[in-house]
C-alpha cells in the first residue's frame, strides 16, 4: 500500500504549501506566484544540513523555516509598492531568479544534478525510514499547520488581513498597521513553506530544481483555487484532488503514445470547467 | 566584434519578442485579461505553418494564411471562454487560471497532433546567409526583423489613426462609458483578440523558421514578453516593443561579463529592482 | 505529423493502459487478493518516462523504442506464450511524480521491471528499487552518480564518463589543446562537461570556456558567438536535443574549430543538416542494423533516433532476460530477472552490450560525420 501512503504523504505536504499560498493569495490578497521558490529553499536548506551532517533533522527544519520566513518577507516586500498584475509579473521574476539559483549555484544545491541520498527524517534519535512512519509525521505536521492557520484566521489578526484585502486604504486610514500585518502573513506562509520543503526533501531523499519551478508555483495556485480560496477546507481539498487527478486520468482509455498529452490536456479542460462553473472552488468563498 | 554580433543577435530575437509583447499588451490594456493562452496561439501558428509547408505550400502562404486562422481562433477564445467568464463576473485570478488551463490544452493538443519532437521546416531559403558589416545573418533572421518592425509600425498607425483603433482605445480607457456610448465593448474585445492573435502568429512562424518548433517553449517567451509589457508601461505599444529589444540585447550582452546560465536570472533581478524604483513602468500613460 | 504517422502510432499503441485492467489491478491491490497468473495473462512491465512537459521529445522517442522492442518480441511469440505489455506512466521529468508512479507500478501493478530515463527521476526512484527489489532499467540517462545508485539499477548505456574520457583522449591525440564546452544544464550533461574537462586537463589540454543552453532551447547563437571569440581548437558539445538547430547555426557562423561530442550526435535531424559535416563524436555502438532501423521507421513512422535505439536495445535485453527466466520456470521477480541478466551477461540484441557491473560496457568508436553519414575513425573500449 505504499502507493497510497506516498500519495497521502505528498498530498499532506502540498496541503501545508496550499495553506501558505491561500494565506497570501486568498486571504491577504498578495498574488504571489513564487511560493515554489520558498518551498525549494526549505527543501535545499534541509537537504544541505542533513547531507553535510551539519545538524539533525529537527534543527534543520527550524533552520529551513527560519530562512524561509525571512526570505518570504523580503520577496513579498515589493507587494507593498507594486500592486495587481504588476506584482504578479514581479513575482514571476522572483520565481525565475530562484530557479536560476537552484540550477547554477552548484556548491550549495548540486546544480542541475540535484542532491541525492538525503538521510531520512528522525525524531529524538528515532529514524523515520519506512513510509508508514513518514506518513504519520507528515500528517502530524499537516494537522499542526492547519491548527495554526485556523487559529490565526479566527483571531483579530485574521479579520485585519481580510479587511486589508477588501479595502487597504480604509484600513490604513483607520490607523491599523497594514505593513506589519502583510509582513506577518508572509512570515507565516514562509514557515509553512520551509516545513513542507523539509518533509519533501527527507521523503524523496532526492531533490532537484524541477520540483520548485514556475510550473510548481502554478500548480500550487491551481490547488488553492480548485479547493477553494480563503478557507481551511479548501486548502486541504485542493491538493488532495489535484494530486489524485492525474492518477485518476490514467484510467481513461487512450492509446498509449498519446495518453500523456491527452491527460495533461484534460487537466487543462477541467481547470477551465471549474473556473466557468464553480469559480469559488470545491469549498471556498467567491474570489 | 563579439559585442556587435551579440548586439545584432539580441536585436533579432528582441524584434520577435517585441511583437509577442505588444500584441499581449493590446489584449491586456483593453480587456484587462492576463491572457497567458496567447503563448498557445504563438506556438500553434508555427505548427500550422509547418503543416502547410509539408502540404507543399511555399512558406509565404503560411505567413499570410495562418494569421487569419489565428485571428479566428482568438475570436473563439474570447466568445467561448472570456465572455462567459465576464458574464459570471469572474475575478482576475479566476480568468488567469482559466487561461492557464487553455494554454495546457493547446500545448498538449499540439504535442499529440504533431509531435513533441523538435520540428524543422524543410525549406532552404531560411538558412541562406548574407554578411553585413562582419555579422552573418540568415534570411529567416532578416525576415524576422523586417516583418516585426513593419507590424509594429502598422499597429501603431492603426491604433492611432483608424476608427477601429480609436474605438479600441476608447473602450480600453473606460469600458463603462463605452457601453453607454454604444461602442459595444464586447464586440471590440473580440476584435482586439482577433488582431492580437493574428499579430502573435507572425513571430510564432518566424521564430519557427529560424529555430524550429517545440510545443512547450512558448510560455517562457510570453513571460519575458509580459515583463517587457509591464516594464514598458501598460498600454504603451512602443514601451513593450522597445523594452523587449532591450531585454534580449541585455541578455545577449551579459555573456560578455558572465556565464550564460545566469543571464535569465540577472534579467529578472534587474526587472524586480526596476519595478521597485519605477512601479508604473517606463512609458506609462498618465 | 502525417496521417500515415498517426495511423502507425495507433498500431504501435495497441497496448493501452486499459480501464478494466487498471480497475482490476486496483481492486486486487485494495482487497489484497493474490492474482494467479494464468498462462494467457500478459506479463506487465512498467515505464516511467517524461511524456509531457519540456522533455517530452525525449520521452516520446524512448517510448517508441520500448514499444518497438515489445512489438517485435510479441510478434515472435512472446515469453513462453505470454505476451509482454508495458504500462507507461508520465513523470513530466519530475522526481516526485516519478516516486508516485514507481509506487503505483510496483504496488498496484506488481511489475518486476520499470524502465526509466533522466538522471534526476532515476536517482529519486533508486532507493525504492533497492527496497522493493524492482529492477530499474535506465536506457539513456548518463549521469555518473547512476553507476552506484542502487544494485537494482541497471544502466544499459555506459555512463557519460567513459565517452567523455575517450573523446578527450582522441582530441588530445589529434593535437587539440584548447577546448571550449557547450552544454545543456541538466544532470547528465553537466557531469559530461565536468568529466570531459577533468580528462582533457589531465592529459595536458586546457578548457578555455564553457557556456550553457537551457533545456529545450534551440537558440545557441549567443553561446556559439562567445565561445568562438575565445578561439578554441575544439568545441565539445554536451546536448541531447536541438542538434539540428545547432548544425544550422554552426553552418551560419562557419567557425574555424572542430566540433566534437558523444553518442547524442547520432541524431537524424542533425545529420540531415549540411552544418554537421566534419563533426567528430564518440559513439557507443548505437547504430541499429539497417533492417531494424527500417522496420522501426515503418512501425513508428519516424526515424530511429538515439533514444529510440537505446530503448529498443534496453527493452530487447530485458525481454530476452525475461524469456530466460521463464525458460528456467523461475518466479518472475525483479530479483530473478537481475540474477538472470548477470548470468547471461553478454547480449547481442540491437547493440552488443556486456554487463560486468550494473552499467553496460560497450565498445566506443570515434567517428566523423560526412554528408550525414558516420565515417569510422578509431575504436576504444569502455571500462
Amino acid at each position: 500500500m505504499e502507493y497510497f501512503y506516498s500519495y497521502l504523504i505528498l498530498a499532506s505536504i502540498f496541503v501545508v504549501l496550499g495553506l501558505a499560498t491561500n494565506l497570501l493569495v486568498g486571504i491577504a490578497g498578495i498574488f504571489s506566484v513564487s511560493q515554489a521558490a520558498i518551498f525549494g529553499v526549505g527543501a535545499y536548506v534541509t537537504a544541505y544540513c542533513l547531507v553535510n551532517e551539519v545538524m539533525g533533522f529537527l534543527p534543520a527544519v527550524a533552520c529551513a523555516a527560519g530562512a524561509c520566513l525571512l526570505l518570504n518577507i523580503v520577496i513579498t516586500l515589493p507587494a507593498l509598492r507594486v500592486a495587481g498584475d504588476y506584482f504578479v509579473v514581479t513575482s514571476f521574476g522572483i520565481q525565475l531568479l530562484a530557479t536560476a539559483a537552484f540550477l547554477n549555484w552548484n556548491g550549495a544545491t548540486g546544480g542541475a544534478s540535484g542532491m541525492a541520498a538525503i538521510p531520512p527524517a528522525d525524531l529524538f534519535g528515532y529514524a523515520i525510514e519506512d513510509t508508514g512512519s513518514m506518513l504519520l509525521l507528515c500528517v502530524a505536521a499537516m494537522l499542526l499547520c492547519c491548527l495554526a492557520f485556523y487559529l490565526a484566521m479566527n483571531s483579530p489578526y485574521g479579520r485585519l488581513l481580510r479587511a486589508i484585502r477588501e479595502d487597504e486604504l480604509a484600513v490604513a486610514a483607520s490607523g491599523k498597521p497594514v505593513i506589519p500585518a502583510k509582513a506577518a502573513a508572509a512570515a507565516l506562509a514562509g514557515v509553512f513553506g520551509g516545513v513542507a520543503g523539509s518533509l519533501y526533501a527527507t521523503f524523496l531523499s532526492f531533490i532537484d530544481p524541477s520540483s520548485f519551478d514556475l510550473n510548481a508555483s502554478v500548480l500550487l495556485l491551481s490547488m488553492v483555487v480548485v479547493g477553494g480560496a480563503r478557507t481551511l477546507a479548501g486548502s486541504i481539498i485542493g491538493p488532495f484532488v489535484l494530486l489524485a487527478l492525474p492518477q485518476v486520468l490514467t484510467m481513461v482509455e487512450i492509446p498509449s503514445t498519446m495518453a500523456a498529452g491527452v491527460r495533461q490536456g484534460l487537466y487543462g479542460a477541467l481547470l477551465i470547467a471549474f473556473m466557468l462553473f464553480r469559480p469559488q472552488g470545491l469549498a471556498g468563498q467567491k474570489l | 566584434m563579439l559585442l556587435l554580433q551579440l548586439l545584432v543577435n539580441g536585436l533579432v530575437t528582441g524584434c520577435a519578442l517585441g511583437v509577442v509583447a505588444f500584441s499581449f499588451s493590446l489584449v491586456y490594456s483593453t480587456t484587462k485579461i492576463f491572457h497567458v493562452a496567447h503563448a498557445g496561439v504563438y506556438t500553434l501558428a508555427g505548427y500550422l505553418a509547418w503543416s502547410l509547408a509539408r502540404a507543399g505550400m511555399p512558406d509565404i502562404v503560411g505567413l499570410i494564411v495562418v494569421p487569419v486562422v489565428c485571428a479566428g481562433f482568438g475570436v473563439v477564445i474570447q466568445r467561448l471562454l472570456y465572455d462567459p467568464l465576464a458574464q459570471r463576473r469572474a475575478t482576475h485570478l479566476v480568468v488567469l487560471i482559466a487561461s492557464l488551463g487553455l494554454l495546457a490544452i493547446v500545448q498538449n493538443a499540439i504535442a499529440v497532433l504533431w509531435s513533441p519532437d523538435i520540428l524543422h521546416f524543410d525549406s532552404t531559403w531560411r538558412v541562406q546567409t548574407i554578411k553585413l558589416v562582419g555579422v552573418t545573418l540568415n534570411y529567416a533572421q532578416i525576415a524576422t526583423v523586417v516583418v516585426s518592425v513593419a507590424l509594429y509600425g502598422a499597429t501603431l498607425f492603426a491604433t492611432r489613426h483608424t476608427g477601429i483603433g480609436k474605438r479600441i482605445r476608447a473602450v480600453a480607457s473606460n469600458p463603462f462609458l463605452a457601453e453607454l456610448t454604444r461602442l459595444h465593448p464586447r464586440r471590440t474585445y473580440a476584435m482586439v483578440m482577433a488582431l492580437a492573435s493574428a499579430l502573435v502568429a507572425v513571430p510564432g512562424m518566424l521564430v519557427g523558421f529560424d529555430l524550429g518548433l517545440q510545443p512547450y517553449t512558448g510560455t517562457t517567451v510570453l513571460l519575458t514578453g509580459t515583463v517587457a509589457v509591464i516594464a514598458g508601461g501598460v498600454g504603451s505599444l512602443t514601451g513593450a516593443f522597445l523594452v523587449s529589444i532591450v531585454v534580449t540585447v541585455l541578455q545577449n550582452l551579459s555573456l560578455l561579463v558572465m556565464p550564460g546560465q545566469w543571464s535569465v536570472g540577472i534579467t529578472f533581478l534587474i526587472f524586480v529592482a526596476f519595478m521597485l524604483v519605477r512601479p508604473r513602468g517606463l512609458f506609462a500613460a498618465a | 505529423m502525417t496521417d500515415h504517422h498517426r495511423a502507425a502510432i495507433s498500431d504501435v499503441a495497441a497496448a493501452p493502459v486499459g480501464r478494466r485492467l487498471f480497475t482490476g489491478a486496483l481492486l486486487a491491490g485494495l482487497a489484497g487478493l493474490s492474482r494467479h497468473a494464468r498462462a494467457a495473462d500478459p506479463i506487465r512491465l512498467g515505464a516511467v518516462l517524461p511524456l509531457t512537459g519540456p522533455s517530452a521529445a525525449t520521452g516520446a522517442q524512448e517510448q517508441r523504442g520500448l514499444q518497438f522492442a515489445v512489438t517485435k518480441f510479441n510478434a515472435a511469440g512472446g515469453a513462453g506464450g505470454r505476451m509482454i505489455e508495458i504500462l507507461y506512466e508520465d513523470n513530466q521529468g519530475r522526481p516526485d511524480q516519478s516516486v508516485l508512479a514507481f509506487n503505483k507500478l510496483a504496488d498496484l501493478n506488481k511489475v518486476p521491471v520499470i524502465f526509466t530515463g533522466y538522471t534526476g527521476p532515476t536517482l529519486a526512484m533508486a532507493p525504492l528499487a533497492t527496497r522493493k527489489k524492482v529492477l530499474l532499467v535506465n536506457g539513456a540517462a548518463q549521469g555518473d552518480r547512476l553507476a552506484n545508485a542502487s544494485p537494482y539499477l541497471i544502466n544499459t548505456l555506459p555512463v557519460v564518463r567513459d565517452e567523455a574520457a575517450v573523446a578527450a583522449r582522441y582530441l588530445y591525440e589529434t593535437g587539440k589543446r584548447k577546448a571550449a564546452i557547450l552544454f545543456q544544464n541538466d544532470a547528465a550533461m553537466t557531469s559530461g562537461r565536468d568529466d570531459f574537462a577533468e580528462a582533457f586537463t589531465k592529459l595536458g589540454g586546457t578548457v578555455i570556456g564553457q557556456e550553457q543552453s537551457s533545456f529545450s532551447q534551440t537558440d545557441f547563437r549567443p553561446a556559439i558567438l562567445k565561445l568562438t571569440s575565445l578561439e578554441p581548437d575544439v568545441l565539445f558539445v554536451m546536448l541531447t536535443d536541438g542538434l539540428g538547430a545547432l548544425a544550422e547555426q554552426v553552418e551560419q557562423a562557419k567557425p574555424g574549430f572542430t566540433i566534437a561530442g558523444t553518442s547524442f550526435f547520432a541524431d537524424p535531424t542533425a545529420l540531415r543538416q549540411k552544418g554537421s559535416t566534419g563533426w567528430i563524436h564518440t559513439q557507443v555502438r548505437v547504430k541499429a542494423p539497417p533492417e531494424t532501423a527500417a522496420a522501426f521507421k515503418q512501425q513508428a513512422g519516424t526515424e530511429m533516433d538515439f533514444f529510440g535505439i537505446q530503448y529498443a536495445n534496453a527493452g530487447s535485453i530485458i525481454l530476452r532476460t525475461i524469456a530466460g527466466v521463464m525458460t528456467d520456470k523461475a518466479e518472475l521477480s525483479g530479483e530473478a530477472i537481475r540474477t538472470k541478466l548477470f548470468a547471461i551477461r553478454q547480449f547481442n540484441e540491437i547493440i552488443p552490450t556486456e554487463f560486468k557491473t550494473n552499467t553496460a560496457s560497450m565498445q566506443i568508436d570515434v567517428v566523423k560525420i560526412v554528408d550525414g553519414k558516420d565515417e569510422f575513425v578509431k575504436s576504444y573500449t569502455s571500462e
